[in-house]
């Protein structure tokens, strides 16, 4: 039995202090993937799209890294703000308080023995204490709140009017994303066979066949919707999750600050092949999003439109912001 | 508690061959209408159930090791399953991450923690002879056993897409309906209605128990924080698991007779599943930590050889953590897409937990302090839990932050926090409760040598499993995958051999019961000494068949 | 001293009924299993009978055992208090039972999915992002009659309010020693306790919407079909007393027995004067009246 070889390599090394050890040392490369995982799970698509060429590898931004410890880094307003209060308060919050009660314990220990303290005292109240521990856990308590009921309101400011409309359906076990502005109706998104991903330089079991292509800058309404059971959407480098539930469509706004390749997986059990449901999403600046819309044979939303909109522009600079041209 | 407990001691001594009534091998465990007998019982089941569910985890682990599926096909050739096909293999791994998950919580630490060490102590630490309903706490173990088979079926009949329910411990709706089709699916969730009814049985005679039987002059704020847990404990399992049972009872019917609860295209709502099972699932997390609360504050107390610090804030801090579980259940669902408003409730209301906890925490410290610690192995488990507890619980709060749980909910770091709080704090509660108390039980003195090693190499080991998952949570690996992309492989790699330290643990723990068994000294009454001053210390070791044949009277002066 | 207890709380001997009892249950829900599942298993009937029996036999055998320790004495005051707790505690779970359907009704009540109907096929579709999407979030839900709240439903309601009066009687009667009154008032009671059932089928039968397929059938029926099971216990509970009245077994005194019977009968009472309020006229408000 492999494992139990495993297990020995490992345990003939077994004392504290070789685990402590191994913490630190790197378990070696990964090991080749099961070849037969990759035919089960590939898909077949029959989507005959026009010449447009997908990012290369170098264009990967939102992914993994092995033996990363934190999250990955943002590329999305939101979440750069998520980060903030991941790294700014609450990684601080959660080892401050840790570290603290470590101390304690670790101070009474050495302090309060047998042997250092032989007679025990009989204090059992005292209240300015109570008061302390009661009171400063509230006041740390709204230092957090404050800046996360922000980030909630946040994550909910609705896209404006002209967002780019993009319609996602979790199916059992593939995504579709449907551009009903565009005219491009349903693309259906597989994962990329595992050794063909590998071949190609992108992540396998992260890779997918076709994936969902957005414009850098302007904001996305994503409106996510279940057909069988639910999955979710995430992306973990555009603090976007969202899940997607048979009967409800849910609506979130997902924003890519720069072109690249983003990486994420379906993140509610939905079956047997949950695991092998990725999102690849290709943020892409306007001109080439343009360009891939054709080649779904779709077409840009009215063109007398934008000119509309950008005299409204010119009266009202608050609107300079609004950003589909 | 010193009591009258002196004469009372010379009572029970005397009259030591009352053991003798003991009924036969048949009658006494499988007939049982005694509150330790059945304690016993359904500490051995824990055991077992925990040894499965471990066991599970390892299969887990090992599959986890290394990107790609290694071992599920074998693992589904195990369960009944000829030649799987890969979606088969894939779907035994959600069946072991289901079983796991559902035996941990419902087969081990509920039963180990109420049914076991609740039945057990109870009584004693407040001067009863018996429970309340003796014959009723019969039929709440074998319930739960009952429950177990159940759950143990449907693992070999089919379920979907393979062999058992494949759906997660939280048997979300409607994969857990369309999505499972045969029988598998039906056992799983009756499995839960058999366990739940037993456990409700056991809530209602704790409640009753604690409120009549206390000895006179045990006043509810003179009783042992033990006690006082499990009154609360007791509380959350009435009020919960009722909900619960209807929540899967609408599995039921919406799988087999054609209603449309959860199916949205009979104007069901699969996320009225999810509130139903987290309005019982919230408060089930602090059911399964409130007793080890209880057993913690009795260890730092005894170990201190100083009374409970703060006494009152304590009791009524667990009230507070019971009643505040009961309204923050959706802090499980901030991705299925509510509105702002409900989010930030919920966000601030789960916080506000922290509060009564921290009052938990700081009391137990403030507890040692000034006291003369004896670094006995329960006080170590002890100190550790409070150690791996506060870890759990500061992630918790981490969570509770709805615009940050967007990003790592369903994820390992998830994970990571529940195992926090469950596998490093529930149990290692469990297992101070257990070496302070397993002399008490058995008679026998376990070696606190192997108990401290016991200790040291768990708590390496658990620490190696589940602190890297929290980097590979916040890195971005979803939960319940049986592959990963390569990059997870690292901290994986030192997540499985934490696994298997931990094991070595646990068998040193086997070892040191077996020691306890053939070479352990005869335990005393109080084997603890001075510090030990619940009612149960004033007992022989083990205590009389039947104990408090004349009830103990608690004066005045005694403190709790 | 040894083995005399000095205490007023009741020891037991072991006792089998527990194990029997949890096997049957066991067997009760196998065999629902194999009964839902025919497919699979064709024993299902026989199982899920087996289990059924070994329950009944079990509560017979386990509540005589209780009637009969209560008339050696050992139901001392303390131990009569322990039941009264027992029983409050089991009446306040099977409320969050209820609370369960309750729930279920208003998620579906207050949010109302888009549903339509097509008459001639009778099926139900969910138009949610379609158009005219809004216009389908009504409850009832599209194509769903309903029962007239005050015909036969109010009737059922005044019945088992009226019953709980008839308990009422009967146990001041106990109390007062009148047995006749006992008697008469547990008598109307299990008969207009039968009365409510005989309506409740009755109108299950003739209901303008079967049972499921759509989200408002399938909450209304789990929840009045719940509650008819709650009826049909507590009829039997107290047709039981009813014998045992008959039997002498209570005194003015001591008759928990009776007044487990008339706590359970008022709660059932008061979870229909809920499902009444919520479910057939609020419920039911703007729908079209079969
Ligand atoms: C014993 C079990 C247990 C316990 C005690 C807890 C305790 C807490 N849990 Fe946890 N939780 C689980 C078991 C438990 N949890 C499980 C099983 C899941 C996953 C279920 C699933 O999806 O399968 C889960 C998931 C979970 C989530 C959902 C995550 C997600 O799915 O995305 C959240 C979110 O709010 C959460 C929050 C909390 C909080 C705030 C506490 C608090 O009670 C913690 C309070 C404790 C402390 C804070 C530490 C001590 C305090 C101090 C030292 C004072 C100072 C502290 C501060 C000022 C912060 N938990
Ligand atoms: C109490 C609860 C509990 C406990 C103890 C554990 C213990 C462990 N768990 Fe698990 N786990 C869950 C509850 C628990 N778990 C739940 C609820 C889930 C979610 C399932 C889902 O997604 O639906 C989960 C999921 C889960 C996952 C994620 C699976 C996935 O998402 O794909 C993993 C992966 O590594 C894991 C691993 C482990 C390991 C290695 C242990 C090891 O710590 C095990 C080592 C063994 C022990 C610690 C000893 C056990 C105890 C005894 C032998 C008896 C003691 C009795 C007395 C003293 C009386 N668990
Ligand atoms: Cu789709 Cu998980
Ligand atoms: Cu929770």
């Amino acid at each position: 039995m492999k494992f139990g070889e495993n297990a020995l390599k490992r345990l003939h090394i077994l004392t504290i202090l070789a685990a402590a050890l191994t913490f630190f040392a790197a378990p070696g490369a990964a090991l080749a993937q099961d070849a037969e995982s990759v035919d089960a799970v590939a898909e077949e698509v029959a989507a005959e799209v026009p010449a447009y060429e997908y990012y290369g590898p170098d264009m990967i931004k939102g992914q993994p890294v092995d033996g990363a410890i934190n999250i990955q880094p943002q590329y999305s307003p939101i979440g750069q703000e998520g980060a903030w209060m991941h790294n700014g308060i609450l990684m601080y919050t959660m080892f401050g308080i840790s570290l603290l009660i470590l101390g304690l314990l670790l101070f009474v220990m050495i302090r309060f023995n047998k042997r250092a303290n032989p007679v025990p005292s009989k204090t059992s109240h005292n209240t300015l204490l109570e008061v302390i521990w009661t009171g400063i856990p509230i006041v740390i308590l709204l230092v957090i709140a404050v800046p996360s009921i922000a980030l909630i309101s946040k994550q909910y400011a609705s896209p404006p009017e002209d967002a780019v409309t993009i319609k996602v359906k979790g199916y059992q076990w593939y995504w579709g994303y449907e551009y009903p502005d565009h005219g491009v109706g349903e693309i259906i998104s597989n994962m990329m066979p595992q050794d063909e991903a590998r071949a190609a330089g992108f992540p396998a079991q992260l890779e997918v066949d076709n994936r969902l292509v957005v414009p850098v800058g302007v904001p996305i309404r994503l409106q996510i919707i279940g057909a069988d059971v639910i999955h979710s959407f995430a992306v973990p480098s555009l603090w976007t999750k969202l899940d997607a539930v048979p009967g409800q469509i849910n609506e979130t706004t997902m924003q890519v600050d720069e072109p690249g390749i983003y990486y994420g997986q379906c993140s509610e059990l939905c079956g047997a092949r949950h695991g092998y449901m990725p999102i690849a999403v290709e943020a892409v600046p306007m001109e080439r999003f343009e360009q891939w819309v054709a080649a779904q044979g779709g077409s840009m939303p009215g063109a007398e439109e934008a000119v509309a909109e950008e005299a409204v522009a010119e009266e009202a600079p608050v609107a300079e912001e609004a950003p589909v041209a | 508690m010193a009591t009258t407990a002196d004469t009372f001691q010379a009572h029970t001594d005397e009259h030591h061959h009352d053991a003798d009534h003991k009924p036969g091998f048949f009658v006494r465990w499988f007939m049982s209408t005694n509150h330790k007998d059945i304690g016993t019982l359904y500490l051995i089941f824990a055991i077992f159930a925990g040894i499965i569910g471990g066991a599970f985890s390892g299969m887990m682990r090992m599959e986890l090791a290394e990107p790609g599926i290694q071992y599920l096909h074998t693992f589904a050739t195990w369960f009944g399953a000829e030649n799987p096909t890969m979606d088969q293999a894939l779907h035994t791994w959600n069946v072991l991450i289901t079983a796991h998950g559902l035996i941990m919580v419902f087969f081990m630490v509920m039963p180990a923690i109420i049914g076991g060490f609740g039945n057990w102590f109870v009584p004693l630490m407040i001067g009863a002879p018996d429970m309340a309903f003796p014959r009723m706490n019969n039929i709440s173990f074998w319930l739960t056993v009952a429950g177990f088979c159940s759950l143990l079926a449907s693992a070999f009949v089919p379920g979907g897409t393979g062999l058992g329910a494949g759906v997660g411990w939280t048997v979300y709706a409607p994969l857990s309906t369309t999505g499972s089709v045969g029988p598998a699916m039906d056992f799983a969730i009756f499995s839960l209605h058999l366990a739940g009814a037993g456990s409700i049985l056991g809530a209602t005679n704790f409640i009753t128990t604690i409120f009549n039987m206390r000895a006179p002059g045990m006043t509810l704020h003179k009783m042992p924080l033990f006690v006082w847990s499990v009154l609360v404990t007791a509380f959350l399992l009435l009020l919960a698991l009722p909900v619960l049972a209807a929540a899967i009872t609408m599995l039921l019917t919406d799988r087999n007779f054609g209603t449309t609860f959860f199916d949205a295209a009979g104007g069901g709502d699969p996320i009225l599943y999810q509130h139903l099972f987290w309005f019982f699932g919230h408060p089930e997390v602090y059911i399964m930590i409130l007793p080890a609360f209880g057993i913690i504050s009795q260890i730092i107390s005894t170990f201190s050889r100083k009374p409970v610090f703060g006494y009152l804030g304590m009791a009524y801090a667990m009230v507070a953590i019971g009643v505040v579980g009961f309204i923050v259940w959706a802090h499980h669902m901030y991705t299925v897409g509510m509105d702002v408003n409900t989010k930030m409730y919920f966000t601030a209301a789960t916080m506000v937990i922290a509060v009564p906890t921290g009052i938990k925490i700081f009391s137990w410290i403030a507890t040692m302090w000034g006291g003369s610690i004896e670094f006995k192995s329960p006080m170590v488990w002890a100190i550790g839990f409070i150690f791996l507890f506060t870890v759990g619980g500061v992630t918790g709060v981490y969570l509770a932050n709805g615009g940050i749980d967007n990003n790592v909910h369903d994820t390992y770091f998830v994970v990571a926090h529940f195992h926090y709080v469950l596998s490093l704090g529930a149990v290692t509660g469990l297992f101070a409760g257990f070496y302070y108390w397993f002399p008490k039980m058995s008679g026998k003195m376990h070696s606190e040598f192997l108990a401290h090693l016991h200790f040291w190499i768990f708590f390496v080991g658990v620490n190696l499993i589940f602190f890297p998952q929290h980097f590979l949570g916040l890195n971005g690996m979803p939960r319940r995958i049986p592959d990963y992309p390569e990059a997870f492989a690292y901290w994986n790699g030192i997540s499985t051999l934490g696994y298997e330290i931990t094991v070595v643990s646990v068998l040193v723990w086997f070892v040191n019961i077996a020691y306890a068994y053939t070479m352990g000294k005869k335990a005393e009454g109080n084997y603890w000494g001075e510090g030990a001053t619940t009612l149960e210390w004033t007992l022989s070791s083990p205590p009389p068949f039947h104990q408090f044949e004349t009830l103990p009277v608690i004066e005045d002066k005694d403190h709790h | 001293m040894a083995g005399a207890k000095n205490h007023d709380y009741h020891i037991l001997p072991p006792d089998i009924w527990p194990l029997i009892g949890a096997i049957s249950g066991l067997t009760f829900t196998t065999g629902m299993v194999l009964f839902m599942h025919p497919e699979w298993s064709s024993v299902g009937h026989l199982v899920l009978g087996l289990g059924i029996a070994g329950i009944i036999a079990t509560m017979f055998g386990w509540f005589s055992k209780i009637v009969n320790e209560a008339h050696s004495g050992d139901h001392t005051p303390i131990v009569q208090l322990h039941m009264r707790y027992g029983m409050i505690l089991f009446i306040a779970s099977e409320v969050m039972f209820f609370v369960g359907w309750f729930w279920s009704w208003f998620d579906f009540a207050l949010f109302p999915a888009a549903l339509t109907y097509d008459e001639a096929a009778g099926l139900w579709t969910n138009i949610a992002g379609q158009d005219g999407e809004a216009a389908a979030r009504i409850f009832p839900n599209a194509g769903i009659h309903v029962l007239d709240a005050f015909d036969l439903p109010l009737l059922n309601t005044l019945i088992l309010l009226c019953s709980g009066t008839t308990v009422t009687w009967a146990h001041h009667s106990l109390i007062h020693g009148d047995r006749d009154g006992l008697k008469k008032g547990l008598w109307l009671t299990v008969a207009l306790g039968a009365l409510f059932t005989a309506i409740q089928a009755y109108e299950y039968g003739h209901a303008p919407f079967g049972f499921g397929g759509v989200a408002y059938s399938s909450a209304f029926y789990m929840a009045t079909g719940f509650h008819g099971f709650h009826v049909l216990v507590g009829t039997i509970f107290l047709a039981v007393c009813l014998r045992r009245a008959y039997k002498g077994h209570f005194t003015p005194k001591q008759h928990f027995g009776f007044e487990a019977a008339a706590w359970y009968w008022h709660f059932v009472d008061v979870v229909w004067l809920f499902l009444f309020v919520v479910v057939y006229v609020w419920g039911g408000w703007g729908a079209p009246i079969h």
